[in-house]
């Protein structure tokens, strides 16, 4: 009796291993009928659905499966267990540049992607600027209008609680414009100069947010009377205003990780070449306020809507572009002082 | 079939060789992957082996301050949990039983109900246009909203509420098993009330109130969702800042220093745990 146990167990176990495995190999070696794509999620994977994938897959038959959320650390993990479930990676311009210093990506082929024109900085040799979204000032309807980042920080004449985000590459640079640094001149930044400013604010800061989605929700909850919030997520939302003046500009890159199968990454360029063109980062534009790398943007847009975007003629001159090759190389060090200002609030 | 000289028929049972396959998958995808993680954390950048990420850790103040801050959160949060626990365990013991259903379900059902919505309806609750701040308001009471959340209070508050249960359910379990008789006859030997209570029945609670505090420490220093959402970003606790050391720097050695760290003061004080339970078997 034992011993027809035991044999069954044994028998289980290995049909389990074998179909496992069989699966596996199943999934190799395939000529790509489909695409895969780590994003952030939320409208803006929704964006990508329908402005860029939708002419893809006209275009070539090839289907793109999106997920979500994205992060260096799942990139990290793909790369050294040399296992790449994504071809196309979405990253901030700061994880970019890390990822780069960690060997994690692979130069892209321009030539393939035959891009439409392109701001400067979104066409890296490893990285495509795909999404440009800013960090500006936000309060609720009928509160006093703020101008600049000073007057963010002057809470004698503008008063009420504030939130600003729990992340230093954003908020030290905002710190800086507050006490006056001219835009041009924002980095390198002088960190220490930056955490003085914090000094001045902090005790008026309610929340350090972290989500996006939590800047227009304290605000509308009237946690919070004056906020630090990301563009997208304010500009059409009717209870709140807003200002692009100093305002933080940004870019989202997509990268393709080492060690990328060279069939599936030659047919992601296509997808970059949908994303280039001003007439679908037009209709992205129409599911989330953010706008591509397109110089011919301008045009491609409903005027009316102008101001609502970051890379519209009026709003890119106002704001200062963030550098994220300094953001990249001093990360350790600022988010340990970030860590330790936080332990002191 | 092997023999062991001290359970000769252990390892004969078929029960054993049910079970090996399930211990597979376990091994491969639990087991391993956790000594990966202590592998890497006393690997170095060439690969051979070092202390020098544990050096780091313990050197940067900001790790150690963490940790010790969630300690003391820990701490707080137990001692919290076992003054409205042990009360609330105590008078569900001595409700009438349909009464004790009531109770009980009273104690469970929020565990059904999803841990973020939970978080959220802190917000909800406590916000500054939240119920609370607009009854004290509108009583004249306070003159600004009082701010619970978004600050350590608000964090001490959502754990507390989360791992409550954790504590009251396996407390009423033993505090059920007391003999009543035993209260009875203190009383007839002449012990007043409180007497009884704190000679009597308090030392066989004891061991169930001391394993449901062990356990609802461990799972304070494992807490993530509740210190993201209520803190406001100002109560730095372990699991957030690993968050930030995995999937945003990454700097996965560090990570893993600060986990071997933290799992072995968890193993220590499940080690602790499970005496605690196995003196409550014998009593």
């Amino acid at each position: 009796m034992r011993r027809t146990v035991l044999w069954k167990a044994l028998c289980h176990g290995l049909l389990t291993m074998g179909f496992a495995a069989t699966t596996a190999f199943a999934q190799m070696g395939n000529a790509p009928k489909e695409l895969r794509m780590l994003e952030s999620g939320g409208p803006s994977g929704d964006s990508i659905e329908q402005a860029y994938i939708k002419p893809f897959t006209e275009k070539t038959g090839i289907r793109v499966v999106r997920e979500s959320p994205t992060s260096t650390g799942k990139l990290q993990a793909m790369v050294q267990s040399g296992k790449i479930t994504s071809t196309l990676v979405e990253l901030g311009a700061t994880n970019v540049v890390m990822a780069r210093t960690l060997g994690l990506i692979e130069p892209l082929d321009w030539n393939a992607i035959n891009p439409g024109p392109l701001f400067e900085e979104a066409k890296w040799p490893d990285a495509f600027g795909y999404q440009y979204f800013s960090t500006i000032m936000v309060w609720r309807k009928g509160e006093k209008p703020l101008a600049t980042w000073a007057d963010f920080w002057n809470v004698k004449e503008f008063p009420g609680k504030r939130a600003l985000p729990d992340y230093p590459s954003y908020t030290l640079a905002l710190a800086l414009l507050a006490d006056g640094v001219k835009p041009e001149e924002l980095y390198p930044l002088d960190v220490d100069r930056a955490f003085a400013s914090l000094e001045k604010i902090k005790d008026h800061v309610a929340v350090w947010w972290k989500a996006g989605a939590q800047a227009p929700q304290l605000l509308e909850d009237r946690e919070v009377a004056y906020s630090a919030a990301w563009s997208g997520r304010i500009v059409e939302n009717d209870k709140l205003d807003y200002t692009y003046n100093q305002g933080l500009l940004m870019l989202s890159y997509f990268v393709v990780p080492k060690g990328a199968d060279p069939a599936a990454k030659s047919a992601a360029m296509g997808l970059l070449h949908e994303m280039s063109l001003a007439r679908n980062q037009a209709v992205a534009a129409e599911v989330i306020p953010y706008t591509g790398a397109s110089t011919e943007i301008e045009a491609a847009i409903d005027p009316a809507k102008a101001s609502l975007y970051p890379t519209s003629e009026a709003n890119k001159k106002v704001q200062a572009l963030a550098d994220p090759v300094w953001t990249a190389t001093n990360a350790k060090e600022i988010e340990k002082r970030w860590q330790q200002f936080k332990l002191g609030l | 079939m092997s023999r062991s000289a001290r359970s000769p028929g252990a390892l004969r049972s078929p029960a054993l060789w049910l079970v090996v396959p399930l211990l597979l998958v376990m091994a491969a995808g639990f087991n391993l992957p956790l000594l990966v993680m202590l592998g890497r954390s006393v690997v170095g950048a060439e690969g051979g082996f070092t202390l020098a990420h544990f050096a780091e850790v313990a050197e940067t103040s900001v790790y150690t301050k963490v940790l010790l801050n969630t300690l003391r959160i820990a701490v707080i949060t137990t001692g919290l949990c076992i003054l409205l626990g042990y009360p609330l365990a105590y008078w569900l013991r001595r409700l009438p039983p349909r009464w004790q259903m009531v109770g009980l379900s009273m104690v469970v059902i929020p565990f059904w109900i999803s841990i973020l919505v939970r978080t959220y309806a802190w917000i909800v609750v406590l916000g500054n246009a939240g119920m609370v701040n607009r009854g004290l308001l509108g009583l004249g009471l306070v003159d600004e909203p009082v701010s619970f959340l978004y600050n350590e209070l608000g964090v001490i508050i959502g754990t507390v509420n989360v791992l409550l249960p954790f504590l009251v359910l396996p407390l009423f379990a033993a505090m059920v098993k007391i003999d009543d008789r035993l209260l009875r006859a203190a009383e007839t030997l002449g012990a007043s009330p409180w007497t009884t209570f704190w000679r009597v029945f308090f030392p066989l609670s004891l061991p169930s109130l001391a394993a449901g505090a062990v356990l609802v420490f461990i799972l304070t220093l494992g807490f993530f969702i509740t210190p993201a959402v209520l803190g406001g970003g100002r109560v730095p606790m372990i699991a957030n800042m690993l968050d930030l050391l995995v999937n945003q720097m990454p700097s996965w050695e560090i990570a893993s220093a600060i986990s071997t760290v933290l799992l072995a003061v968890t193993l220590a004080l499940f080690v602790l745990y499970l005496r605690l339970t196995r003196l409550e078997e014998s009593t």
